[in-house]
């Protein structure tokens, strides 16, 4: 199965709760991750003020960082190659990136603005 | 003493700021060295004092004492351990990474959360690093203030169940997620805090209403998370004989008895020791050694400097304040200091010269702004309940932001939406809406405890960046919180102190965090002074003379301007007492 990595920008915490104002990108995100590990997707998750070490290690994401910046933060990469950038997959996206069955998002429609297929 | 009877391996002792406990550590701490015990002396306050109260230096190491055999001394400095923290991390991808990017980084660890909980992963290791403190029998912690105390201690207890239940550790751990690797060794924290064989908790208040009634709070939220062997030390107790001379000595016992009559249920069956009130500050070891000893000898061999330079009144203060109409007016300070009361004083008497005022306190213990609430007809009263905001801000959240979730998704949120940063938005946003009033009329707010009073600004600073970032392009006219606190014209902060060294000190850290985000205090009140009360007794003057030194300190030092607030006879509650503290 396809590895997925994400590299978050600086957080307080990953769900986003921690923010003045909760942002619903994250939680969304959060609920999605959740979601496609419980259907044995394989998801690693970085954040950039907790373990830094891990961008700085892997060339993609500096050479990323060195001409974009922390802003074009979120970063994620599958099988170590650049998959999308600058905002968070949605699930359909994650599913097909794992080769989970579209079939399962249909079943557990529940991201915000993405309730089905068609609007991926 | 009873709370050094056949004493456990960890003594803690625990109050607000200026109750003693600085002094009650350090000579327990010789006591049990004199007793031929090893001891190791640690001190977590933000404001440690301990290398003065000892006259020798002592640091982030362990140090041993050299006048005290057996004796050695530690200071967990927060923000040296919050940098050490960042060091770890950062470190090692300075100059790899982009700099503006390490930056970012450096910027999101610098806030209070991570010098809380930086703090308290030291603290951790000397409960379970066996080889770390195998050299002792005893160690005697002098914890910071309540709150940071209740917040270092209920940490553990929270979060070990919450590692146990998310064992993915996805969820939102913030700061800690990094020390995670670590959870064995909280575990065993909570264990060693909850065994009264291994933990004994002295909790250390003055004979006044609000100092008891914070012990007992102390008390309940720490018995809840397992902290059950309790002792109670009171102290500063007016001697008998000095009431005898003089007339404010005597009501001060009175209120002292009557306040002990009242005691809190869940402090009355606690094993209770009681210190009269000593003459001098307790710095040097003859006086740490005479702390515990009954008959202190009332002889003040020093002559006692009567003729006092005149202080300047809080009344004289009342005039700057009133002077635009409108504002906001905050009280600042470490608890026990009054704020409450300075901030009730002020909105009566700006009231009573028919201005709008809405005084608002988010000190759960607002008896008093309950007595001053409908008794004039231009003076609303508020309360900001933290659990309740914190209650609300969960709701809202939950159906807001959770009801495009699915039923695992929110089970998540609703996890994370208690972790402690959760508090810190809840009342953040409440205090947010309260001073956007200040436009039209007078706020006069007394804020909670330092540590929590600077996390709201902290919350204020990112709230703004946050804000510009969103305005940035739109042209639009705007003014954020944070804005709003840094204008002199719109915002006058008072550092509420008391005139002893202690408060003093963390008045002026307090005033130098303030500076760094911007904020220039408008001016000082030192309350509760003794030397503007005027005592007749010998005890009492003397101490009254111990408070020139630190007044001179706050006239010329650290304050731009400054008033003196003498103790009262009474105690200042209801509106006919409050207008006493703005007397001409």
């Amino acid at each position: 199965m396809p590895s997925i990595q994400i590299f978050d920008p600086a957080l307080c915490c990953s769900s986003g709760v921690c923010g003045t104002d909760v942002d619903q990108a994250l939680l969304t995100f959060a609920a999605d991750l959740d979601w496609l590990k419980r259907q044995g997707g394989q998801v690693e998750r970085f954040n950039l003020a907790q373990q830094p070490l891990v961008f700085a290690q892997q060339a993609a994401v500096k050479q990323f960082l060195e001409r974009s910046g922390q802003e074009g933060l979120p970063l994620i990469l599958v099988d170590g190659e650049i998959a999308l950038a600058g905002r968070y997959p949605r699930r359909a996206e994650l599913a097909r990136w794992a080769g989970i069955s579209s079939l399962a998002v249909q079943v557990q429609p529940a991201t915000g603005s993405c309730s089905g297929p068609g609007c991926c | 003493m009873q709370f050094l009877l056949n004493a456990p391996r960890h003594l803690f002792f625990t109050g607000k700021g200026g109750v003693g406990k600085t002094s009650i550590a350090c000579a327990t701490a010789v006591q049990l060295a004199d007793q031929g015990k090893r001891v190791l002396l640690v001190s977590t306050d933000p404001a440690s004092n301990v290398g003065q109260v000892l006259n020798q230096a002592i640091g982030n190491q362990i140090v041993a004492i050299d006048s005290v055999p057996g004796l050695s001394a530690l200071e967990i400095d927060p923000q040296g351990a919050a940098q050490q923290y960042r060091d770890r991390i950062v470190g090692p991808v300075r100059g790899v990474l982009p700099d503006k990017v390490v930056r970012d980084i450096e910027e999101q660890l610098s806030g209070a959360c991570t010098t809380e909980i930086a703090a308290f992963d030291e603290f951790t290791q000397l409960l379970t690093d066996a080889a770390l403190v195998r050299d002792f029998d005893h160690i005697v912690f002098d914890t910071a203030p309540t709150g940071h105390t209740i917040r270092l201690l209920q940490l553990p207890g929270a979060w070990s169940g919450f590692i146990e239940h998310n064992p993915e550790g996805a969820s939102c751990l913030g700061p800690l997620a990094g020390l995670e690797k670590q959870r064995a060794q909280y575990h065993d924290a909570v264990a060693a805090l909850a065994d009264p064989a291994r933990t004994r908790l002295v909790l250390v208040a003055r004979a006044q209403r609000s100092s008891l009634a914070e012990a007992a709070r102390t008390q309940a939220e720490l018995a809840a998370i397992g902290f059950q062997r309790q002792h109670l030390v009171i102290n500063g107790l007016m001697p008998e004989t000095e009431g005898q001379i003089d007339p404010l000595a005597h009501a001060l016992a009175n209120r002292e008895a009557a306040a002990l009559a009242q005691l809190p249920p869940a402090l009355a069956h606690l094993p209770t020791d009681r210190l009269s009130l000593k003459a001098d500050n307790l710095v040097g070891l003859s006086a740490l050694r005479r702390l515990f000893a009954m008959d202190e000898s009332m002889a003040t061999t020093q002559e006692v400097n009567k003729a006092m330079p005149p202080l300047p009144k809080l009344a004289g203060l009342l005039n700057g304040l009133a002077a635009d109409g409108h504002g906001l007016i905050m009280v600042m300070g470490k608890g026990g200091v009054g704020k409450t009361t300075l901030a009730a004083a002020i909105a009566v008497a700006l009231a009573e010269r028919g201005l709008l005022v809405h005084l608002t306190t988010s000190d759960p213990a607002a008896h008093l702004a309950d007595m001053v609430a409908g008794t004039l007809d231009n003076l609303a009263v508020s309360r900001i309940d933290p659990k309740a905001e914190t209650e609300r801000y969960r709701q809202e959240v939950l159906a807001s932001k959770g009801r495009h979730l699915d039923e695992a998704g929110r089970a998540m949120l609703a996890e994370d939406l208690r972790s402690p940063c959760t508090e810190e938005i809840a009342v953040f946003q409440a205090f947010s809406r309260v001073i956007r009033e200040a436009g039209r009329r007078f706020v006069v707010m007394d804020t909670a405890p330092t540590g929590h009073t600077l996390m709201l600004l902290d919350a204020t600073g990112a709230y703004d960046r946050e804000i510009r970032k969103k305005m940035a392009g739109g042209g639009l006219h705007f003014t954020t919180p944070m804005m709003q606190l840094q204008d002199s014209r719109q915002t006058k902060v008072l550092i509420a102190t008391l005139a002893e060294t202690t408060p003093v000190l963390e008045a002026a850290n307090l005033q130098a965090d303030l500076r760094r985000a911007g904020i220039e205090p408008w001016a000082w009140v030192v309350n509760q002074s003794l030397a503007a009360a005027k005592p007749t007794s010998p005890l009492l003057q003397q101490r009254a003379a111990n408070e020139q030194a630190q007044l001179a300190a706050v006239a010329s030092q650290h304050a731009s301007r400054y008033a003196v607030v003498p103790l009262q006879v009474q105690e200042p509650v209801g509106l006919e007492r409050l207008r006493q503290l703005t007397q001409p």
